[in-house]
């Protein structure tokens, strides 16, 4: 009697699995399913938004232009929460969907472990948003990194500071691993430049007193301070070292970009400089347009990696277009060749899927506001 | 600057942040010495006056500007966090007077994560940022040593505090009343001393100095996070064990010991390894003598 049950649960079971993946296969026949791993919750969940926002925008304006191979494009997000466990949750809602690219990826931790199962199932990845060198040492030759990684950042900081004839550097970090990564590639790159590197100092995040380090960077000669930390920190530092009487060059990293970081600096504030994320309303013309257009639609402005994520759903669509197909490989070879001209400047990859150009920009502040300077 | 120029300027600088520490260290040393409670939510309540303070000036900021408002905005911050204080004790802690040590030491831990992690959600963990109008750059330059006028008002603050606290405790009845309950309480309640209302006090005096030393932060660094008072916290505590917990003046002194071991640190063996320099001396100083430098050895009747 139960086994019969069970058959019978077993039959309409594959049943109903057969009717509906027929049915997922007629309704996707004029759409290509784009796969999005974004926080949607969480602590993060403010930039995973912004990401799904910037990828949308893109989508639509490429399905009221016709569409791609005349097809429309269409997202299916899946949250990741910026969580290990949550991502490879998320990937696998993604995979089972069917999709047929996969965009996406806020923090390295988050993304690395999905990248095995989209592999697996021969699924070409673009991670926007995470910068760790280790996503693509994983070596999965499907998988495209779009943002700049850390090293980047220094190759904009070394020409600013060429530009500004700097000798002596001092940097400050916040003793966590992104601040002091940033830190660390400093030490090693920016004496190659031939500056010297004369103090590093570590500041406690939520412990403003840093007057007894800007005494020391005074004392150490420094002409020029990189600060690695947050944006919320920031504005201690830079006005303690100007109200400490350090009269050289204030340069801020990306964790800094912010507009609060004006605000909360005040007068101390004129003439920082910033290695800045690229920020859409700063790069270029499109990159303005974009802004003013995301804006009106969603009445906040973009985040500041807003520029990569149009500009990934972008490189999909020029590669879909030229290769004239869906393959996966054809599709991952003409991105591995591609010399991209978006928002966020020029892409091309390295043989390792890395970006090979710095997306990095410099910003200095000025009566107040951001303006872009080119070192 | 020369070497005697830069130990000059670190010694202001430790005592400057010295005075914080020994701010809110007073709070922790006159808790413990009436009612044997490490108030961990100590440093929580410092983060509180902080943002009151904040909040206060932002509304005040536009009737009245510059120093009054910041002193009203102050004042109100302490009666904020000293209600914070006081409604700790009286819910959290009193009911718990006959339990445990351990029981009540729980209850503080309860109570500061309370405390961050409310703040942590209103805020949504953004920092907010405080603008007086006050130049804070303007100050004295001697040689190549900067001190500003605010570190000048900063300092000075702190001092009339202090000595104010000590007169209050040495000099009044209630003083008289607190230093009784801490040697014994169920005498005291014998005495006719309202014991209770004793210790609520002290809990409200020391929440408000907690927040006079978050509102001049608030002026003083001109940003305020959720997170703030949790390093300061653990800090001010060690200082009020250095200087000898239940001392008032060993609260001061170790205060302002930690804060120039740390300034001292920074310029000579880097800020990665100043807290490692300032302990390592404090471990020693505990060794040799275990009940803080102002201490009184306890005898414990067996």
């Amino acid at each position: 009697m139960s086994k019969k049950i069970i058959k019978i649960i077993a039959i309409s079971m594959v049943l109903v699995l057969c009717v509906s993946f027929i049915s997922g296969c007629q309704s996707r026949e004029d759409t290509i399913l784009i796969g999005v791993l974004a926080p949607l919750s969480g602590s993060e969940a403010v930039y995973g938004k912004d990401m799904v926002n910037c990828y949308q925008l893109a989508v639509d304006e490429i399905n009221a232009a016709g569409g791609v191979l005349g097809k429309k494009l269409k997202l299916y997000t899946a949250d990741d929460g910026c969580d290990p466990n949550m991502a490879t949750q998320a990937a696998a809602k993604v995979i089972s969907k069917g999709v047929d690219f996969v965009v996406g990826g806020y923090g390295s931790s988050a993304i690395i472990p999905t990248m095995q199962s989209f592999y697996d199932e021969g699924l070409l990845l673009l991670i926007s948003n995470a910068n760790s060198t280790d996503i693509t040492k994983q070596g999965f030759n499907q998988s495209f990194m779009i943002n700049s990684p850390g090293t980047h950042a220094v190759q904009a900081l070394t020409e600013l500071c060429k530009s500004l004839g700097t000798k002596k550097v001092a940097l400050i970090h916040q003793g966590d691993a992104y601040t002091k990564n940033l830190s660390d590639i400093c030490s090693a790159e920016l004496p190659k430049s031939g500056f010297e590197i004369v103090a590093v100092e570590v500041m406690d995040k939520g412990a403003p007193d840093v007057s007894a380090i800007v005494t020391a960077i005074r004392n150490s000669g420094a002409d020029f301070v990189y600060w690695c930390g947050y944006h919320a920190d920031g504005s201690n530092v830079i006005k303690q070292l100007r109200n400490g009487g350090y009269t050289g060059e204030i340069c801020a990293g990306d964790g800094s970009a912010s507009v609060d970081l004006i605000t909360a600096c005040g007068e101390s504030g004129e003439g920082v400089y910033l290695t800045s994320p690229p920020i859409a309303e700063f790069t270029n013309e499109a990159g303005k347009k974009f802004t003013e257009d995301y804006e009106k639609k969603f009445k906040n402005k973009p985040g500041n990696y807003a520029s990569l994520n149009y500009d990934t759903i972008y490189i999909l669509k020029e590669a879909i277009e030229q290769t004239g197909t869906l393959e996966m490989e054809a599709i991952r070879d003409y991105i591995q060749g591609i010399e991209f001209n978006g928002l966020s400047g020029v892409i091309k990859f390295t043989p390792d899927r890395e970006p090979e150009l710095s997306n990095f920009i410099i910003l200095k502040i000025t009566n107040g506001t951001f303006e872009l300077v080119n070192p | 600057m020369s070497f005697w120029e830069v130990i000059l300027q670190q010694i202001i600088n430790g005592l400057i942040l010295g005075s914080f520490y020994a701010l809110i260290a007073l709070g922790y040393s006159m808790v413990y010495g009436i009612i044997k409670l490490l108030n961990f939510a100590h440093g929580d309540i410092y983060m509180t006056g902080a943002f009151a303070c904040l909040s206060v000036f932002g509304v005040l900021s536009g009737l009245i500007p510059g120093w009054p408002g910041i002193i009203l905005s102050i004042v109100a911050a302490m009666i904020f966090s000293g209600c914070i204080g006081y409604l700790a004790q009286r819910f959290a802690y009193r009911p718990l007077l006959g339990a445990p040590r351990l029981s009540l030491l729980i209850t503080a831990i309860g109570v500061s994560l309370i405390i961050y992690n409310s703040v942590m959600v209103v805020t949504n963990s953004q920092p907010l940022f405080f603008t007086s109008g006050i130049d804070n750059a303007a100050g004295i330059q001697i040689g190549n040593i900067t001190i500003t006028y605010i570190q000048i008002i900063l300092i000075s603050v702190s001092a009339l505090l202090m000595i104010g606290l000590t007169l209050f405790i040495g000099r009044t009845m209630t003083g008289k009343a607190m230093r009784a309950i801490s040697l014994d309480k169920e005498t005291c309640k014998l005495m006719g001393i309202n014991v209770n209302k004793i210790i609520g006090l002290t809990f409200i005096i020391g929440s408000a100095l907690a927040a006079i030393a978050g509102g001049l932060a608030c002026v003083y660094y001109g940003n305020v996070q959720y997170n703030m008072g949790y390093t300061i916290g653990i800090k001010a505590f060690t200082a009020a064990v250095i200087g000898g917990i239940g001392s008032i003046p060993g609260a001061m002194l170790g205060g302002l010991l930690l804060g120039l071991l740390e300034a001292i640190g920074t310029q000579f063996l880097g800020s990665s390894w100043k807290d490692v320099f300032a302990f390592g001396l404090l471990i020693l100083i505990l060794i040799l003598r275990p009940n803080g430098l102002l201490g009184k050895s306890e005898i414990e009747r067996m």
